[in-house]
């Protein structure tokens, strides 16, 4: 499992991500989706998650539904219009950080 | 899957609720999440309270509470990078204008005043305000706060008080005693018992309040800072001296001694009465019922650096204006006819306090009988 501080500067990043390409999610289920696409390797902390979800709609990049959900209401969260081009330009952004990342750490693959 | 009943449902809300999570938006994300954690962990043989709470601590590292701290953080902190870049900016320009200010002040250089007027009201009304909105944030407890506020305040307070001490501007010493009423009566018994409470900031708490104190002490110390009583009590002696010689000369009859020119005689009584009169306007000014004129006189020599200057006095509609004019050309007219130059300026008088007008104005009366005995 990576430290929280990696986690914390990416969270934005795999949320919008996720969201983007998936319709619309609850909190738990992207937890779980994440944990499961890396293989438990990334683990969003609630206490990290539900408040960028909430700043995040605050800025109106994302937009909440409320379903019942047998006995209680689950709030899904979705990509506004807006927020879908944020999206793009985060993961944009983090993929040109991680190009420069690899050359500045000297990571790349050697040949032969 | 385990099926929550409607009484756990409520259960875990409202422990939620108790443990300080106020946001209904995040009480419902939270509830949620909690409900799919235990529909899936649970089994119906363990005690469902008991595995609540087994649960419950990885939501959070400390309290629960952190969740809404940090949602109400990002929330409100929308600007909050926007913001701390201002107070940064402001901060620094600020510091470093108050020193170059402070470099020009000493070198007498010109623009020192502007430099003085931009920095502090930066500093007072930019930086210390952003600084402490991004502070209180921060803070959980209201007793944190309010010091914080009243630090603030008297940060604010006190720098524009010094300014204007600086610059001589009126309420100065006003503004100077409720900055350090502030200082001694609101933040340092709120900062000195909320932190003498808690064992872990006790120690710190002592020796801050010590050395706020002995700063506070300092700056109360300098309220009153102007010349010594012996530069005081020299200065009015030479004052003194100055009108004791003119008196003099005002009651010896000139004609006694030299052959005079019989209009310089008449001209310099004229323009010695108009001043005489100017004085007397400018002492009653101050002088609560005009009677007690001596006193008056006496108390306004005395004082100097620390007294404002009068400048409305002089003002276009002020009492003084037209007198001082008129006093302007008669000196000049005086001059021509003695042949001499008086080298005195109606505008040198203008900017200046009140002592150094009354002391300015004893100076020319000198000078004119000296010049009305002299010449021949």
């Amino acid at each position: 499992m990576y430290s929280s501080e990696l986690i914390k500067g990416t969270l934005k990043t795999i949320i919008l991500k996720l969201l983007s390409d998936n319709d619309k999610m609850y909190g738990y289920e992207i937890t779980h989706k994440v944990k499961e696409l890396t293989g438990g390797k990334i683990q969003l902390t609630e206490g990290a998650l539900y408040p960028t979800l909430h700043a995040l709609e605050a800025q109106g990049i994302l937009s909440t539904d409320v379903v019942n959900v047998g006995n209680r209401i689950r709030k899904y969260y979705s990509v506004t219009p807006n927020g879908k081009k944020v999206a793009t330009e985060k993961v944009n952004e983090f993929s040109e950080f991680l190009d420069t990342m690899i050359f500045l750490l000297d990571l790349q693959p050697k040949l032969g | 899957m385990y099926v929550l009943t409607d009484e756990q449902i409520a259960f875990i809300r409202n422990d939620i609720r108790r443990n300080g999570i106020e946001l209904e938006e995040l009480q419902l994300d939270l509830l949620d999440h909690i409900c799919c954690v235990i529909e899936t962990e649970y089994t119906a043989e363990n005690n469902f309270e008991a595995f609540y709470r087994s649960i419950l601590p990885r939501f959070y590292k400390r309290s629960l509470r952190e969740i809404e701290e940090e949602t109400h953080l990002l929330l409100t902190f929308k600007n909050y990078y926007a913001m701390k870049k201002i107070m940064i900016i402001s901060g620094t320009f600020s510091a470093f204008t108050v020193l170059i200010g402070s470099l020009f002040k000493v070198m007498h250089w010109p623009g020192a005043a502007m430099l003085f007027v931009l920095a502090i009201a930066l500093f007072s009304f930019v930086f210390l305000p952003i600084l402490s909105v991004i502070r209180i944030k921060e803070q959980t407890k209201t007793k944190d706060k309010i010091v914080i506020i009243a630090a603030a305040i008297f940060g604010s307070a006190i720098s524009l008080a010094i300014l204007f001490k600086v610059m001589h501007w009126p309420f100065a010493n006003i503004l100077w005693t409720i900055s350090l009423g502030i200082l001694f009566f609101l933040f340092l018994p709120i900062y000195f018992f909320g932190g003498i409470r808690n064992p872990e900031t006790k120690t710190n708490t002592i020796v801050s309040s010590i050395l706020i104190l002995i700063a506070g002490g300092l700056l109360f110390l300098i309220t009153n800072l102007r010349g010594s009583h012996a530069f005081d009590e020299a200065i009015v002696n030479a004052d003194q001296q100055i009108v004791e010689n003119y008196q003099l000369l005002s009651q010896k009859n000139p004609s006694d001694t030299v052959a005079i020119h019989p209009t310089i005689n008449e001209k310099a009584t004229e323009l010695c009465a108009l001043i005489e009169t100017l004085k007397v306007k400018l002492t009653s000014s101050v002088s609560n019922d005009g009677k007690d004129m001596k006193e008056a006189t006496a108390v306004l020599l005395k004082g100097h650096l620390t007294e404002p200057i009068q400048t409305q006095l002089f003002d276009k509609n002020g009492i003084a204006s037209a007198r001082l004019k008129t006093i302007q050309l008669n000196v000049k007219a005086f001059e021509k006819l003695a042949n001499t130059k008086i080298n005195w300026n109606a505008q040198q008088v203008k900017d200046l306090p009140l002592s150094y007008v009354l002391r300015n104005l004893n100076l020319l009366l000198l000078r004119i009988r000296i010049l009305q005995h002299t010449n021949h």
